[in-house]
């Protein structure tokens, strides 16, 4: 299994309980305003939300002190978008693992059955039609039809294999993105194959909701797929994808014989070698926002495994020592350096950015169980949006752009949010 | 003892369901305290239900619940440390967290007025922006601006040029207790909160005293705090340097220094002549361990150690540092700290020198966002010893008794080893008043490291009643009545006035008296 609890004994009880995973890196805050980073602290308040609170949540449980059953310890289990912002803070200072007790916590609560009723569709609906959304498998490929695009589920295969991701797949006004990035990467020269109907989940809903099990069928079938299919790349504009392909996928100890790449790197590429050309000018002030999972949450996750040791009387050391995933190594600059080659457009960055990015509100689960929550997140960067003047926020995520989208609309508030294939697709 | 279902009630009713929680998981969330817990990271008892308050009146509202019902309530502002939590059963905790602005800040008068659970950094953030600059407790710029300034201790590195928290508290808003509200200063006599002694009552010595009342007299809803000039720009960028962050951009007239000095007494001789001189903006003395532990961790650590190099380069040294408004201003500070060292032996170290590290100290001297680091990070347990504030001369005579004594301590290897020196030692008041802490790093979650740890502290207060020390300002295993019962009777029976001020302003003693003093009636 990956994720055992007791894995992580050490980490929680180490946890200074310094509150520091609730504030940005403290050198990088930059106002009141936005000086928060958490949103589960920042709408719940309450200690026990926040990475600290959960890393002691997590102790009592593996200690016993709690009982999975308790049906308030599964409310603030579960109301965090898992996105890793407090892990990044904390390692400025330290070399704790905060997000992976987190998943190790939802793992233990459903290993011992006692999950939410409304995680019951989410997974019957992975388990039978390879979504987490509750849509028919047999309609996965349609966002496809028409495109002059090899479909490998009628057979052959690629070297370059779009992943289109669940929600781009199903989502009415999301497909577009989809239809446009392939588009953008035939008419740059790619031979692009996609899987159409036979695309499914990369298990990353199954994973950040404690479902181990569901979330390995998947990991383990794609793998295999893509190998199968002679992939070299496997390319996504699905930021939650992209994240679990890169940070967790390699932990299953399967040979990938492909690399992972998100559209966005991909497009930076093509741009930078001259395939891809933006001729029009897009005179719009925009800002860009960091999905976590290709951002902090996107590094490969080494778990540490190791022992232990006592030197200079009490000084704890590790052997060996261990990587520590500050979450600096994620994919930032590609979406950045695409934005900048759009002629005519204004660029600005939020005040929280790359590893200390607020979340959008989406991830986790939340979006598609708490939606007031995932609303709210979003809503408070649209408003870190609007303080430095950007008319559009360009992101490189279906689920950011969902919510962020969902938000502007629910709470009034006019800004564009535009995927970063939307934007280059009209600077062409 | 669950509280009452209409107890609950009541207090539901004031702040609302959403902010109320009497359920475990959110009550172990809260149990979990390292700092300062005298054995493992868990409180022994368990407050009844959390609150989260939004405004005085809230806060008045359940004080008076409280009082009508002899609930021992207790707040906190970030809540770090065990004395967060009420240490008597059946009590509650309010945890201010949503009582988070900045209410004000008047350039002119060169004041803030804040909420409980604004933190440094965000005053910073805010004030660097108009050309000011507030004092970051030693702590770090995580912790709350009010509570160092209101209820607990308030010494920081930068105290040579921004003091001390409880010398920056102006104007105050204080609900008392027993509910009522008391505002201090020039707030009392509703001037505005440019003062903290009037016009209208002087009560800071009542109110924190030196050290502060550990959340044991009630709850400061508001208060004002002194702001200081800043001369740097208006926001500091940073660059990720793995694994830190550094200021981007060199700042102008600034110089951080590392010196070397023959003796302990030598060092203590230029910190009181740097003093007087009112030259500089940051000064501690910093021993090898702790210096160290902030460069590296881990095995690094080990390694750096095991090199002998921070030992033999850093034995009697101090960090110094100019941040000055003007070249010539610059120039001269620069002239006098020459002399200064000239007389007393001092020598620059090369280690302060490189870009890397004037980067690196300008952001941990300005920004004190590298401290748990330091403190947690090697053995998980960390505590503090000694730590009289008193003149600088007392300070190095800590520092030297916590040196033979920790070294026992470490030579029984219950402590982890850093030469027993492992103390920072900071200068207040042009030099008139200093502050030492020898602190000491140990396992937590291993008995024998504990136990050894807490006898060495127990060993600690007796040093100091012994050699004459001065009562230890912030022991945390023994901060309240036990501390009060061994240095009260060698300090002019001190808790005597403790007690008359508790019993006066809460005669149903409802503030948590742990951490503070029982009153006197109850003894
Ligand atoms: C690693 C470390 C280093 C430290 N170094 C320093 C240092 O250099 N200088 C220093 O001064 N202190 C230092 N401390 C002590 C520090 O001041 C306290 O730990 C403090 O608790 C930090 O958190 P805070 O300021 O947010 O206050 P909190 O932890 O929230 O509260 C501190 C105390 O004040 C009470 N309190 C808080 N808010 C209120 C309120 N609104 N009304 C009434 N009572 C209240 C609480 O009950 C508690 O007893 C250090 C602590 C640690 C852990
Ligand atoms: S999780 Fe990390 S940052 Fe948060 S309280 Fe614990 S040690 Fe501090
Ligand atoms: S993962 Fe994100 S939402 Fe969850 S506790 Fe950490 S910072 Fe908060």
């Amino acid at each position: 299994m990956l994720l055992d609890l007791n894995d992580y004994r050490n980490d929680m009880k180490r946890c200074a309980r310094c509150s520091i995973c609730k504030w940005p890196p403290l050198a990088q805050m930059k106002s009141w305003r936005f000086s928060q980073n958490c949103p589960a602290i920042s709408r719940f308040n309450f200690h026990a939300y926040s990475g600290g609170g959960r890393m002691a949540l997590g102790l009592a449980l593996a200690e016993g002190k709690l009982d999975e059953t308790d049906e308030e310890l599964s409310n603030i289990v579960y109301r965090c978008t898992a996105c890793g912002a407090c892990d990044s803070s904390c390692k400025y200072n330290s070399e704790l693992e905060v997000l992976w007790p987190i998943y190790a916590t939802r793992a233990r609560l459903v290993g011992a059955g006692c999950f939410r009723e409304e995680h019951g569709p989410i997974i019957e609906s992975l388990r039978r039609e390879d979504n987490p959304l509750m849509k028919s498998k047999s309609e996965r490929g349609r966002w496809a039809e028409g495109l002059d695009v090899k479909d490998l589920s009628k057979g052959g295969q690629a070297e370059v294999i779009y992943h289109a991701g669940c929600l781009y797949s199903f989502d009415p006004e999301l497909s577009k993105v989809a239809r446009e990035t392939v588009t953008l990467l035939r008419s740059a020269g790619v031979e692009v194959g996609i899987r159409g109907a036979q695309e499914s989940c990369c298990g990353s809903m199954a994973f950040q909701l404690g479902f181990q099990g569901e979330f390995i069928k998947f990991a383990e079938s794609n793998i295999d797929d893509w190998n199968a299919l002679g992939a070299k790349k496997v390319v996504t504009s699905c930021a939650c994808g992209f994240g679990i392909m890169k940070a967790v996928y390699p932990l299953l100890g399967k040979k990938m014989k492909f690399e992972v790449v998100h559209i966005s790197q991909y497009l930076d590429e093509l741009i930078r070698e001259g395939k891809l050309r933006l001729s029009k000018k897009i005179p719009l002030r925009v800002t860009y926002h960091d999905p976590c999972n290709l951002g902090r949450k996107s590094e490969e996750y080494v778990p540490w495994k190791g022992t232990e040791k006592k030197v200079l009387g009490q000084l704890i050391v590790r052997e060996p020592e261990k990587t520590v995933h500050r979450g600096w190594e994620g994919v930032y600059d590609p979406p950045r350096d695409v934005i900048r080659a759009v002629p005519g457009i204004k660029f600005v960055e939020m005040e929280r950015i790359r590893e200390y990015a607020w979340c959008c509100g989406a991830g986790g689960g939340v979006k598609t169980t708490m939606d007031d929550f995932a609303l709210w997140t979003a809503g408070e960067r649209i408003a870190e949006a609007q303080s430095v003047g950007a008319e559009a926020i360009v992101t490189a995520c279906s689920w950011c752009e969902r919510n962020l989208k969902d938000a502007a609309a629910a709470q009034g508030k006019k800004m564009q949010v535009l995927d970063i294939v939307e934007l280059v697709k009209q600077a062409r | 003892m669950a509280l009452a279902k209409d107890i609950y009630q009541q207090l539901e009713a004031v702040v609302g369901p959403e902010n109320i929680s009497g359920s475990s998981a959110v009550l172990w969330s809260y149990m979990y305290q390292p700092f300062g817990n005298i054995k493992g990271v868990w409180a022994e008892i368990m407050p009844e239900a959390v609150l989260l308050p939004k405004s005085t009146e809230e806060v008045v509202a359940v004080a008076k619940i409280c009082n009508r019902h002899h609930i021992v309530f207790k707040a906190m502002s970030t809540g770090w440390g065990i004395h967060n939590l009420p240490g008597v059963k059946g009590a509650i905790v309010l945890d201010l967290r949503r009582m988070n602005r900045i209410l004000e800040i008047d350039e002119k008068n060169m004041f803030a007025v804040v909420e409980p659970s604004v933190i440094c950094m965000q005053l910073q953030v805010e004030t660097l922006r108009k050309g000011l600059n507030c004092h970051i407790i030693g702590a770090g710029s995580n912790t709350s601006v009010l509570a160092s300034a209101t209820s607990v201790v308030g010494y920081g590195p930068d105290g040579l040029s921004m003091g001390f928290s409880g010398r920056n508290l102006l104007g105050v808003e204080w609900v008392l207790p027993t509910g009522e509200v008391l505002k201090l200063g020039s707030l009392g006599s509703g001037d505005g909160w440019f003062c903290g002694d009037g016009p209208g009552p002087s009560l800071r010595g009542i109110l924190r005293g030196w050290e502060g009342a550990w959340g044991g007299l009630g709850v400061i809803t508001k208060c004002a705090v002194k702001l200081f000039h800043w001369n740097g720009p208006a926001e500091l960028e940073m660059k990720n340097a793995q694994p830190n962050y550094t200021i981007k951009e060199p700042l102008k007239y600034f110089r951080a220094s590392l010196f070397n000095f023959p003796s302990l007494e030598k060092l203590g001789e230029a910190a009181y002549k740097l003093g007087e001189s009112e030259v500089g903006y940051f000064i501690s003395r910093l021993s090898p361990a702790f210096v160290g532990l902030q460069m590296a961790g881990g095995m690094n650590f080990v390694r750096l150690w095991e090199s002998g190099m921070p030992q033999q380069m850093l034995k009697y040294a101090f960090l110094f540092v100019i941040f000055a408004n003007s070249e010539g201003e610059f120039a001269y500070q620069q002239k006098v700290l020459e002399k200064i060292l000239e007389e007393t032996g001092g020598e620059a170290s090369p280690l302060a020198e490189t870009e890397e590290m004037q980067g690196l100290t300008a952001t941990s001297v300005i920004k004190v966002d590298a401290v748990t680091r330091s403190c947690f990070r090697s053995a998980g347990g960390f505590n503090t010893s000694f730590g009289a504030m008193d003149t600088i001369d007392m300070a190095m005579n800590q520092v030297r008794a916590g040196t033979v004594l920790k070294n026992q301590y470490i030579q029984k290897g219950v402590l982890m080893e850093d030469g027993g020196d492992n103390s920072a030692t900071l200068v207040f008041d042009q030099g008139h008043l200093a502050y030492t802490e020898v602190l000491l790093m140990y396992d937590n979650h291993d008995e024998k490291s504990t136990a050894g740890a807490m006898a060495y502290l127990a060993d600690s207060n007796q040093a100091c009643l012994k050699q004459a020390l001065g009562t230890p300002i912030f022991q945390l295993s023994q901060v309240g009545t036990g501390k009060h019962g061994l240095f009260s009777p060698a300090c002019f029976h001190y808790d005597k006035w403790q007690k008359e001020i508790k019993k006066a302003f809460d005669p149903n003693n409802t503030g948590d008296p742990t951490a503070y003093t029982e009153p006197e009636h109850k003894k």
